[in-house]
């Protein structure tokens, strides 16, 4: 097959954070295939990429498009080449239509005068040409997370691009979704297009691509052939070392309860209940997953647990003591952990050093101060051991946290809420943004907690996560459980069907009915 | 006395008209650059100079317009001035307008002194008012013929001005990719609109109708400059723009709803015994009622929205606006 794209000996380094983002990189695209870039956060695929698309500049190396060198300075070149770029975070305009959004900067108009009924009959043909349909006149705001993805594919069809980047398209997507989007691009290379596919969920890599490349600290460490390998050697790749793919779970051994939420009502920033008379129980040494698509109100629910957000409505209890007027302080003192989702803003002060860091929740008990005056010698003891027992890569007491990798900033987050044996953890993404290694080494830490009692409300959009984690699982649909299944018998299509909002019974009675 | 009444009343409409104008074009400046995502806090100094300007020029050169025409240019440079310093060196647009209001203020009193030896107010025989136009037909139709005839050209300008910019904003290719830019800039520069120029654009505009709207001031309704002419209208344009969402033609109405706030307060003092100086804080009173009810707008729109959720999921069974219906979803 000929090569749609050729990318030679790619090095950018940046000084500013002394990071050698891409070491000497070949990578080759051929025509017409789904080739997927995998590879840790900060192995320098999205680097790579945002060569590719003009957006950095590499200190060295060449791109060759069908053969042809060419040199792209700036993503307006990418795109006169026939590259496109779908970005994780959608570029696009809430008040504007899918029209609009589409055609943004390449209006029809006369003497800049626009046509909209022109753009809108465009849009529609374009829709209908693809098998994407949507509806031009929708306003953008209003659209599901899916549907505004599938907008901004559209964007860059009609920008007639050869050459698709999607990157970690499907992290913000249901199973379904998720479902549809493969679809999508499986099509899109029967047409002829060529698709780079960045993740890092190697599940997906077997499903929609044809060929694999893995990079991992900026090198490439190859290209296989997605029929030629297995999800243990693309994890080896991405790790440099042996994977546990599968936990080890021991039996739940659940005791008393000891979190309890009842018809608990919470507003978010806009005055819209984000959580709504929802009830919920953690009982000793389990695991209760909260699955949901992000935005279904998780954040305000656990705000308003570890008590950083006021209730509307309802109660809290924890070891069967109402908590309502308690404050965060109270609360950990209680034996409360809480494992925030942004370590970066909430869970770390990155201008405080390690020990400040580890010792914020509990810089008031006697052993870290003695009548105000904080025991130096005790707190580097304790931050020592700290880093020993959750191994820190790259701290040492008294150190800066600052320059610590995203893995490392969350073993301090995931130490310190650990260390002071809690009896009811929060944990909310506790794996965002991790890369494997470290997504094993907290997933086994929660394992460890449970298995000494703790009881652990798991919050997270990552589908494998709870279902690997969790004993039970609750869905979280627009502020309420939509339902709640066995972690032992539910499967990912159950999970999903209520991640949308719909019910098992309503979704059987239907399917029962399409047989019939 | 019917008579009296009714003189009362179109000399209040008239002289609401004129004091809404330069409201009116500020707002529109200030709207201009809301929706590019430039917030311009300096249309209170921008106003001031175009009046200072204006009269100066006036009078030196013998000719009003070319006084009106120098402040403007001199709102525009401002404005191009403020898109460098924010694009080149990222300097706080806040910050900057507040210190270019603040020296606004104190250059005009010290070269009004410096050149005319006047502290107060400064005025000349000389200097030549923008004249009133007559509009043919429509200055012999009654009512309407009171209502909109016999203003000079500058209140004219304002209201074509609310319907260019509208035009400009909703139906031509750069008013979208202004809205684009001030909406998501990310995304308006990812398909390669170029968002200084457009930012630019905004800033040198609003300037512009910023100065023109304190030239009105000192040689269209007035022929005089006095200390810190503009007072405080710059910043009720602000006030109107929010009132208005940014719309030029809703901009346009809650201009002249302040205007009229103006008219009256004057009117006011001339038929009523109160105290002149209680007088004088309608308008500002009116501005901060308007902007509780700016933000109670907020508020009622919260409500609203909890209300319709609450609503919605007491009945599942119609599925809500933009949601995929789950079941047939999955079929």
């Amino acid at each position: 097959m000929a090569l749609a794209l050729e990318m030679k000996g790619i090095t950018k380094y940046f000084p500013s954070s002394d990071v050698l983002a891409n070491n000497n990189v070949d990578f080759t695209v051929e025509a017409g295939e789904v080739h997927a870039l995998v590879g840790e956060n900060g192995a320098g695929k999205t680097t790579l990429m945002n060569i590719l698309y003009g957006l950095v500049k590499p200190d060295s190396g060449e791109i060759f498009l069908d053969g042809n060198k060419v040199s792209i300075g700036h993503p307006d070149d990418a795109i006169r080449l026939g590259i496109g770029m779908v970005h994780q975070h959608f570029k696009l305009v809430p008040s504007f239509t899918v029209a609009q959004n589409i055609m943004l900067g390449i209006e029809p108009s006369t003497f800049g005068v626009l046509r909209q009924r022109d753009e809108n009959e465009a849009v529609a043909r374009l829709a209908e040409q693809y098998g994407l349909p949507v509806d031009p006149t929708a306003h953008v705001r209003d659209l599901p997370v899916g549907m505004q993805q599938r907008v901004e594919i559209l964007k860059v069809l009609q920008r007639e691009a050869k050459i698709l980047i999607l990157d970690e398209p499907t992290a913000v997507l249901t199973p379904q979704e998720v479902g549809e989007l493969i679809r999508i691009v499986r099509n899109l290379s029967k047409l002829g297009y060529t698709i780079i596919f960045i993740t890092h969920k190697l599940v997906e890599v077997m499903h929609v691509a044809d060929r694999v490349s893995v990079m991992r600290g900026g090198r490439m460490m190859g290209t296989k052939k997605v029929s030629d390998t297995s999800i243990p050697e693309l994890a080896r790749m991405m790790v440099g070392r042996e994977v546990i793919l599968q936990l080890e779970k021991p039996e739940a051994r659940p005791g008393e309860v000891v979190f309890e939420a009842k018809d608990v009502t919470v507003a978010s920033a806009s005055g819209v209940p984000a959580v709504l008379n929802l009830s919920l129980q953690v009982r000793e040494g389990e695991i209760l997953g909260v699955a949901g698509v992000s935005g279904n109100g998780q954040t305000e629910l656990v705000e308003a647990i570890a008590g950083m957000r006021p209730l509307d409505g309802g109660k809290l209890y924890f070891l069967g003591k109402e908590i309502n007027r308690l404050d965060v302080y109270q609360r950990r003192h209680l034996g409360m952990a809480h494992i925030p989702e942004d370590r970066i803003q909430v869970g770390l002060n990155l201008e405080a050093n390690l020990d400040e860091n580890l010792i914020v929740s509990r810089y008031k008990l006697p052993r870290f101060n003695r009548m105000g005056f904080l025991l130096r010698r005790a707190i580097r003891d304790f931050s020592a051991s700290i880093i020993e027992k959750f191994s820190i890569a790259g701290a040492r007491p008294g150190g800066s946290i600052a320059t610590l990798s995203g893995g490392n900033m969350q073993k301090v987050v995931v130490g310190r809420e650990l260390s002071g044996n809690p009896k009811f953890i929060i944990a909310n993404q506790p794996t965002r943004g991790l890369d494997v290694g470290s997504i094993e080494f907290v997933h086994q830490t929660l394992l460890d907690a449970r298995a000494e009692g703790a009881g652990i409300l798991l919050v997270s959009v990552e589908l494998d996560e709870i279902m690997s984690l969790s004993d039970r699982i609750v869905v979280l649909y627009r502020g309420q459980i939509q339902g709640e299944l066995d972690a032992a018998t539910a499967t990912e299509e159950e999970i999903g069907i209520l991640m949308a909002g719909g019910t098992l019974q309503e979704t059987a009675r239907s399917m029962k009915a399409a047989a019939s | 006395m019917g008579n009296f009444t009714d003189i009362l009343t179109f000399q209040l409409l008239n002289s609401g008209i004129r004091l809404a104008t330069p409201i009116i074009l500020a707002a529109l400046g200030g709207a201009l650059c809301n929706r590019a995502g430039v917030l311009n806090l300096a249309l209170e100094g921008k106003m001031l100079l175009g009046a200072f300007l204006a009269i100066v020029v006036a009078f030196y050169v013998g000719n009003t317009y070319i006084g009106i025409v120098i402040a403007m240019m001199a709102g525009g440079l401002l404005g191009l001035l403020f898109a460098f310093l924010y694009h080149r060196y990222e300097v706080d647009l806040i910050i900057l307008a507040i210190a270019l209001n603040m020296l606004i203020l104190e250059l005009t009193v010290y070269f009004m002194r410096v050149l005319f030896g006047q502290v107060g107010s400064w005025s000349d025989p000389s200097i030549q008012r923008v004249p009133d136009i007559q509009i043919p037909v429509l200055k012999n139709i009654p009512v309407l013929g009171d209502i909109l005839n016999g203003y000079n050209f500058i209140v004219y300008f304002s209201w074509f001005a609310a319907i260019a910019l509208y035009f400009i904003l909703f139906h031509t290719k750069f008013g979208r990719h202004v809205r684009a830019v001030g909406e998501n800039k990310e995304a308006a520069e990812t398909v390669g609109i170029n968002s200084r120029r457009v930012q630019t654009f905004a800033l040198v505009i609003s300037g512009m109708l910023a100065a023109m709207g304190g030239a009105f001031l000192s040689v269209g309704h007035l022929k005089l400059f006095t200390r810190n002419m503009s007072n405080g209208r710059g910043w009720t344009a602000i006030t109107a723009a929010l009132f208005g969402f940014n719309h030029p033609i809703a901009t346009f109405f809650t201009g002249l709803f302040f205007g009229f706030a103006d008219a009256f307060a004057v009117r006011i003092q001339n038929v009523t015994d109160l105290p002149p100086n209680l007088a004088q804080l309608i308008p500002h009173f009116t501005t901060l009622v308007v902007l509780v009810l700016v933000a109670l707008r907020e508020k009622v729109g919260q409500m609203l929205a909890r209300r319709r959720f609450q609503t919605q999921l007491q009945s599942p069974q119609t599925s809500p606006e933009g949601a995929t219906s789950p079941a047939s979803g999955t079929d």
